[in-house]
């Protein structure tokens, strides 16, 4: 199916060379999913584990449940090697 | 601010005009995306006018793209759209919530800044491509005219996530050209083809 820009309101079919620019943007995509996604995943497994950083403040006592969530999260992105593990992991519950 | 939002809500077309001292938002164009690769305002042509503001705003509508996971982006040009590629410095901040309330938070979204960077800026984070998924917000782009100071742009951005969460974007940088901008181009980062409206202010 052919592509289109979009120029001030004017649909402008894609030349030859712009679609084959634009398969290999699409392929160079595809082919760098597994490092996004791993790296998506650890950015957002860092967020959780920053939101509980306070508890391992030497003044404030951390429970063995919260020890066990945040050795969880560090765990997660282990092992993992292909874009549907990856998709398919689901965050621990914080206690 | 207030008195323009009570006086034209759920307005897109026509003269929005504020109250006494503030400024007049002038609508120069609305473009449909539907299906389309790339989507560029080009100034000089259709109503498109980069020259006679300091201020410029899109407001994006419904920006829903077909493939997954893919950011929303823009870039620059100064040469009337043969090249978007001007050099770009920001920051990028994601505020998140869960549908489910498992989890809500901000960081530093440091796979989404640019240093110096010429590539597209994302303005979204790896956004759902369902029917009813969509991000919507706006980008101010300032004194694009200018052949003196560099052109600096701020971005607020809603989407869904593609794992189905709530995610708020905010993006700021500056386009490090002295070089007038005349051209605006949005895209997906990975080539998706996207649905939506886009629609172009200039503040006077």
């Amino acid at each position: 199916m052919p592509r289109y820009h979009n120029i001030n309101g004017n649909r402008v079919q894609f030349t030859e060379a712009e679609e084959t620019a634009r398969d290999a943007q699409e392929q160079a995509w595809l082919d760098g999913a597994f490092d996004r996604k791993i790296a998506r995943l650890r950015e957002d497994r860092n967020r959780l584990l920053s939101a509980t950083d306070f508890y391992a403040l030497q003044d404030v006592s951390m429970t063995q449940d919260m020890t066990n969530y945040r050795q969880a999260l560090r765990d997660l992105p282990e092992g993992l090697t292909t874009v549907e593990e990856v998709e398919a992991v689901t965050f621990p519950t914080k206690p | 601010m207030s008195g323009i939002i009570a006086q034209n809500s759920g307005r897109h077309t026509g003269l929005v005009k504020t109250s006494s001292g503030g400024g007049v938002w002038n609508l120069l164009k609305t473009l449909t995306a539907s299906g389309d690769s790339d989507l560029s305002f080009v100034d000089g042509t259709d109503g498109v006018d980069f020259s006679s503001y300091d201020e410029h705003v899109f407001k994006f509508i419904n920006i829903n793209p077909a493939d997954d996971g893919e950011e929303f982006s823009f870039n620059l040009s100064t040469d009337g759209g043969s090249n978007y590629n001007v050099t770009k410095t920001s920051t990028f901040i994601e505020i998140y919530h869960f549908e489910n309330d498992g989890s809500a938070g901000m960081g530093y979204g440091s796979s989404h800044d640019l240093a110096q960077g010429t590539g597209f800026q994302k303005l979204t984070s790896n956004q759902g491509n369902l029917s009813d998924e969509s991000g919507s917000g706006e980008l101010k782009l300032f004194g694009l005219n200018s052949t003196t100071f560099i052109k600096h742009y701020i971005s607020d951005m809603n989407s869904v996530y593609f794992t189905e969460y709530q995610q708020q974007d905010k993006c700021a940088g500056y386009g490090n050209t002295t070089s007038a901008v005349d051209a605006v181009q949005f895209a997906f980062t990975g080539g998706s083809n996207f649905d939506g409206t886009i629609s172009l202010y200039g503040i006077s």
